[in-house]
C-alpha cells in the first residue's frame, strides 16, 4: 500500500504537474534534452508508467522534451522499474539510486549508462518536487529527512 | 596445493641466486594470498631498520588464489615493500597480463632482495628464474623498453618494467605491465630500481591451473561472467572507462579541484568526463587478462601541442590529477601527461597532486622563482607541466625537479611556510582523486589506511556510495555521504573486506557485484581453503591488523592516522560547501570498535591474539612507549 499515492491517476496528476515544470525549466530541461534518449519509468504500487522523450522534437513549444502519462507506443532506449514510493523519496533527493540498484529495489534495462549521465543533470529538480507538491496543495506528501 | 602453485621464487639479486620457498598450505589459508600473504612474508623477512632503497630492503610480488581463473577481475597481483615515499608499508595492486603468466610459469610470487651488480632483467620461464644483463635497457622509457623486451623474449612474453623515475629513485616511481597497467602507488618502481632491476619478464607460462574443484569453477565462471558484464558499474566502465561518472562525482563534491580549493566546476567535468574522451580521442578499449569489462582506454591525439600516438590512455585518477586538480579542462593535455608519466614510470596521482600543491604554493608566494629555477607554476599551464616539469621530476633535475620529485609532503616540509597544511596526503601518500568532503567516510578510510591516503585498501568508497550490499554481515546501512553517522561501524567491515579483496586480488571495479558468499565459493573452489563468510572476514581483519603492526614497527602511531587541514576543512563551493567533517568522532569510534590502542594505533594484545597473531602481539606490545 503506497504511503503517498492513492492510485495511478493520483500519481499521474502529481508527476504530470512536476514534469511540466522540469521540462520547461531552462537550466534543467536544456541539459536533459542533450541526453537524446527515450526513458520509460515503470512503477509498482500503484502500477503506472511514464515515458519521457528526450530524443524527438518536443511536442509543445517552450518545452525541452515531451512526457506521456500511462502506456504509450514509443519504444524506449532505457527503462527503469521501482516502487512508486521509492521514486517519490528519490525526487526529494532522499534515495541513493546506486544503492537502490545494488539492493535490487530499482531494476533497469537498455542504455543504462545514458540514463546514469542524467543523474547529475536532474539533481536540481530535487528542489522543484516539494515545491510542486506545495503548489498543488499537497504539503502532506512532502518528505523531510529523518 | 590447489589454486596456488605453492612455489614462491626467493631471488637474491646481489648473488644472483634463486631458491624456491614453499609455505605451508595453512599460511595461504590464513592470509588468503596477494596482499595478505605478502604482508605475512614481509613481517617474517623484512629488516625493519633497512632503508627502502637499500639492498637489504625486500620487494614482494604476490598473486591471489584466483589469479589465472577465467573470470573477469580476478587476475591481479600485489606488490609489497617499505615505501620510499612514506617510510611505512607500501602496497600496490596491478592487473594486466603479468599475474596469470607468472602463475602459469609455476609461481605464486617472488621475493626480491639484494642489489644486482649491474642493470638486470629477471627472466621467468617454466618453473625457472634467472638474472640476465639489461645494460642496454637502462635509461630507456617504459614504452621503448617494453617493445625491446618483446623483441628479445617474444611477442607472447609479458613484462614488468620501470622507467627513468624508478632508476633515479623517485619515491613515487611505479612499475608498469605492457606500459599500461601499473603498480602505481607508494614508489614500487624506486624500490625495484634500487635493486638494479629494470624489468621482470615471463617468457612462457605453459602450465595449467590445478584447481580444487574445476567443475565448480567452470559453473561459477559461466554464471558470474555475464552478470559481471551486465552490472551497471561494469557497463559504465566499459562504455566510458573509469572516468565515466566524473560528472556525477563532481555533483556529489567528490572531485577535488585546484588542489582541493574547489569542488565544483560543471564545464570542467563535462570537458574531462569519460564520454567526452570516448567522443574525442578514444581509438579502442583494452582489458586485463580474462576480463570482459574492458575499462582500459586506448587513445590518440592527432594534432596540437599535446598530440600522442595511439596507445594507453588515462584512467579517472589521471584525468582528475592532470585536469581538475591542476585547473585544466584540456583532455588532450591529460592524455599527453598520462603517456609521459607512463613512459617515465611515475605514479600519476602523486605526480599530479604534487604539481597541484606546488601551483598553489607558487600562487601564495610560498614557492619563489628562485626555488623553481625561474619556471612559473600557473594553474592550467599544461604545456609547462608536460614539457618541463614531468621530465625534470623523473630526472630529479634542477631545483624544481629535485623539490617536486620528493612528493608533496617532503617538498612542503622542505619549503616550510606551513605549506604542509595544504598538501592533500596522509602518512605522506598523496590522496587519490576522491574528495573527503564529498564522502566523509573517505576521510576516515584515508586516515587509517596502512599505506596512507587510499580509497582501495578498504571497501569504504563503494560502501559509502551505495555500490555494495552485504546482508550476510549485517551491512544494509543506507549511508549518507556528508555525515559521520555509521561511518566508523562501516569502516570496521570495510577494513576486513578490503583485506579480502586485496588479498584475493579482486578488481574492485569489475567484481563489485560479487557477494561475500560468492567470493567464498570462488576461493574454495579454486584453492580449497574451506572458508565460510566469518572465516574469510576474520582472515581479512587479520591482514588489516598485521599491516597495522608492520607500520607500528616502522614508527607509525595513532597520531599518524590523520589528514591535513586542507582535507578536513569544509568545501568552499558546490553542494558540499560549508559542511564540517567530524573526523575525530569517527576516528575515536573506529578505534574503540577495533580495540585499537589510542596511542600506539595497533589492536589490543587480546584482539591480536584472537586473530591468531600472538607472536606479533608480543613484539608490538613488549615495546616500551
Amino acid at each position: 500500500m503506497s504511503q503517498y499515492y492513492k492510485d495511478a491517476e493520483d500519481l499521474y496528476r502529481i508527476y504530470g504537474y512536476f514534469l511540466d515544470r522540469v521540462l520547461k525549466d531552462e537550466k534543467i530541461g536544456t541539459k536533459m534534452s542533450k541526453a537524446g534518449i527515450i526513458i520509460k519509468f515503470m512503477y509498482t504500487d500503484p502500477d503506472a508508467e511514464i515515458t519521457i522523450d528526450l530524443k524527438n522534437p518536443p511536442s509543445k513549444p517552450g518545452y525541452y522534451g515531451s512526457f506521456y502519462l500511462g502506456p504509450c507506443d514509443l519504444k524506449e532506449d532505457v527503462w527503469s522499474k521501482q516502487p512508486a514510493d521509492h521514486s517519490h523519496r528519490f525526487w526529494h533527493g532522499l534515495e541513493n539510486p546506486i544503492a537502490g540498484i545494488t539492493k535490487g529495489i530499482i531494476k533497469q534495462g537498455g542504455k543504462v549508462t545514458a540514463m546514469l549521465k542524467l543523474l547529475p543533470v536532474i539533481k536540481p529538480a530535487f528542489q522543484l518536487f516539494p515545491v510542486a507538491l506545495k503548489e498543488m496543495g499537497l504539503e502532506r506528501l512532502i518528505v523531510t529527512k529523518k | 596445493m590447489k589454486g596456488n602453485t605453492g612455489r614462491i621464487a626467493d631471488v637474491d639479486l646481489s648473488s644472483g641466486t634463486v631458491s624456491i620457498l614453499q609455505l605451508p598450505e595453512e599460511t595461504y589459508r590464513r592470509y588468503i594470498g596477494g596482499s595478505g600473504l605478502a604482508a605475512r612474508l614481509f613481517w617474517d623477512r623484512a629488516d625493519f631498520s633497512a632503508d627502502p632503497l637499500s639492498p637489504e630492503a625486500i620487494l614482494i610480488l604476490m598473486n591471489g588464489p584466483l589469479t589465472g581463473v577465467k573470470l573477469s577481475g580476478v587476475s591481479r597481483m600485489n606488490a609489497t615493500a617499505r615505501s620510499p615515499l612514506t617510510g611505512g608499508i607500501a602496497e600496490s595492486s596491478c592487473g594486466g597480463h603479468f599475474p596469470p603468466a607468472l602463475r602459469l610459469a609455476g609461481f605464486d610470487g617472488l621475493i626480491l632482495s639484494g642489489r644486482a651488480k649491474s642493470p638486470s632483467v629477471l627472466l621467468i620461464e617454466n618453473e625457472s628464474v634467472s638474472v640476465r644483463d639489461a645494460g642496454n635497457l637502462w635509461g630507456m622509457g617504459v614504452l621503448e623498453c617494453t617493445r625491446e623486451l618483446k623483441k628479445t623474449y617474444g611477442k607472447k612474453s609479458t613484462s614488468l618494467v620501470i622507467g627513468p623515475a624508478g632508476e633515479n629513485g623517485v619515491p613515487f616511481a611505479c612499475i608498469l605491465n605492457e606500459a599500461h597497467h601499473a603498480f602505481g602507488r607508494c614508489g614500487m618502481g624506486a624500490v625495484m630500481g634500487a635493486k638494479n632491476l629494470k624489468a621482470l619478464v615471463v617468457q612462457s607460462g605453459a602450465g595449467t591451473l590445478s584447481l580444487a574443484d574445476p567443475d565448480r569453477i567452470k559453473s561459477l565462471t559461466r554464471e558470474l561472467n555475464p552478470r559481471i558484464k551486465d552490472y551497471l558499474i561494469s557497463q559504465i566502465l566499459h562504455d566510458y572507462g573509469t572516468s565515466g561518472n566524473l560528472e556525477g562525482h563532481m555533483y556529489d563534491g567528490d572531485v577535488p579541484m585546484r588542489n582541493w580549493t574547489s569542488s565544483y566546476d560543471e564545464e570542467m567535468a563535462s570537458a574531462l568526463t569519460g564520454s567526452t574522451l570516448s567522443e574525442t580521442y578514444l581509438k579502442k578499449t583494452a582489458t586485463c587478462a580474462y576480463c570482459a569489462v574492458a575499462c582500459k582506454r586506448i587513445v590518440q591525439v592527432d594534432e596540437g601541442p599535446f598530440a600522442v600516438d595511439e596507445g594507453p590512455g588515462p584512467e579517472y585518477e589521471t584525468v582528475v590529477a592532470f585536469g581538475c586538480l591542476q585547473g585544466s579542462p584540456d583532455l588532450a593535455a591529460v592524455c599527453k601527461a598520462a603517456r609521459i608519466c607512463n613512459d617515465l614510470g611515475m605514479d600519476t596521482i602523486s605526480a599530479g597532486a604534487t604539481i597541484a600543491w606546488a601551483m598553489e604554493a607558487y600562487e601564495k608566494g610560498h614557492l619563489s622563482d628562485e626555488q623553481t629555477g625561474g619556471i612559473p607554476l600557473i594553474w592550467g599551464d599544461m604545456d609547462t607541466v608536460v614539457r618541463r616539469i614531468l621530465p625534470m621530476m623523473a630526472a630529479r633535475d634542477g631545483k624544481l625537479g629535485a623539490l617536486l620529485s620528493m612528493g608533496s609532503a617532503a617538498a612542503a616540509r622542505s619549503i616550510g611556510a606551513d605549506s604542509i597544511a595544504y598538501t592533500a596526503q596522509s602518512k605522506g601518500l598523496e590522496a587519490p582523486m576522491h574528495d573527503t568532503r564529498g564522502g566523509h567516510g573517505h576521510a576516515l578510510a584515508y586516515a587509517v589506511s596502512p599505506r596512507g591516503a587510499c580509497h582501495v585498501q578498504s571497501a569504504m568508497h563503494f560502501m559509502e556510495t551505495g555500490a555494495c550490499n552485504y546482508p550476510e554481515i549485517n551491512f544494509e546501512f543506507d549511508l549518507e555521504a556528508l555525515t559521520h553517522v555509521k561511518k566508523a561501524e562501516t569502516m570496521v567491515l570495510a577494513a576486513a573486506i578490503g583485506g579480502i579483496e586485496n588479498s584475493a586480488c579482486l578488481c574492485q571495479f569489475a567484481d563489485r557485484s560479487l557477494t561475500l558468499p560468492e567470493i567464498v565459493e570462488l576461493i574454495n573452489a579454486a584453492a580449497g581453503y574451506g572458508y565460510d563468510v566469518p572465516a574469510m572476514m576474520e582472515a581479512g581483519m587479520r591482514v588489516f591488523s598485521l599491516k597495522r603492526c608492520i607500520n607500528y614497527r616502522f614508527g607509525f602511531r595513532a597520531a599518524d592516522d590523520d589528514l591535513t587541514p586542507r582535507m578536513k576543512e569544509p568545501a568552499r563551493d558546490g553542494d558540499t560547501a560549508g559542511i564540517e567533517i567530524h573526523f575525530d568522532e569517527m576516528k575515536n569510534q573506529f578505534y574503540e570498535l577495533m580495540q585499537f590502542d589510542p596511542a600506539r594505533g595497533v589492536p589490543s594484545r587480546k584482539k591480536l591474539i584472537a586473530l591468531g597473531l600472538a607472536e606479533e602481539a608480543e613484539i608490538v606490545w613488549s615495546q616500551e612507549e
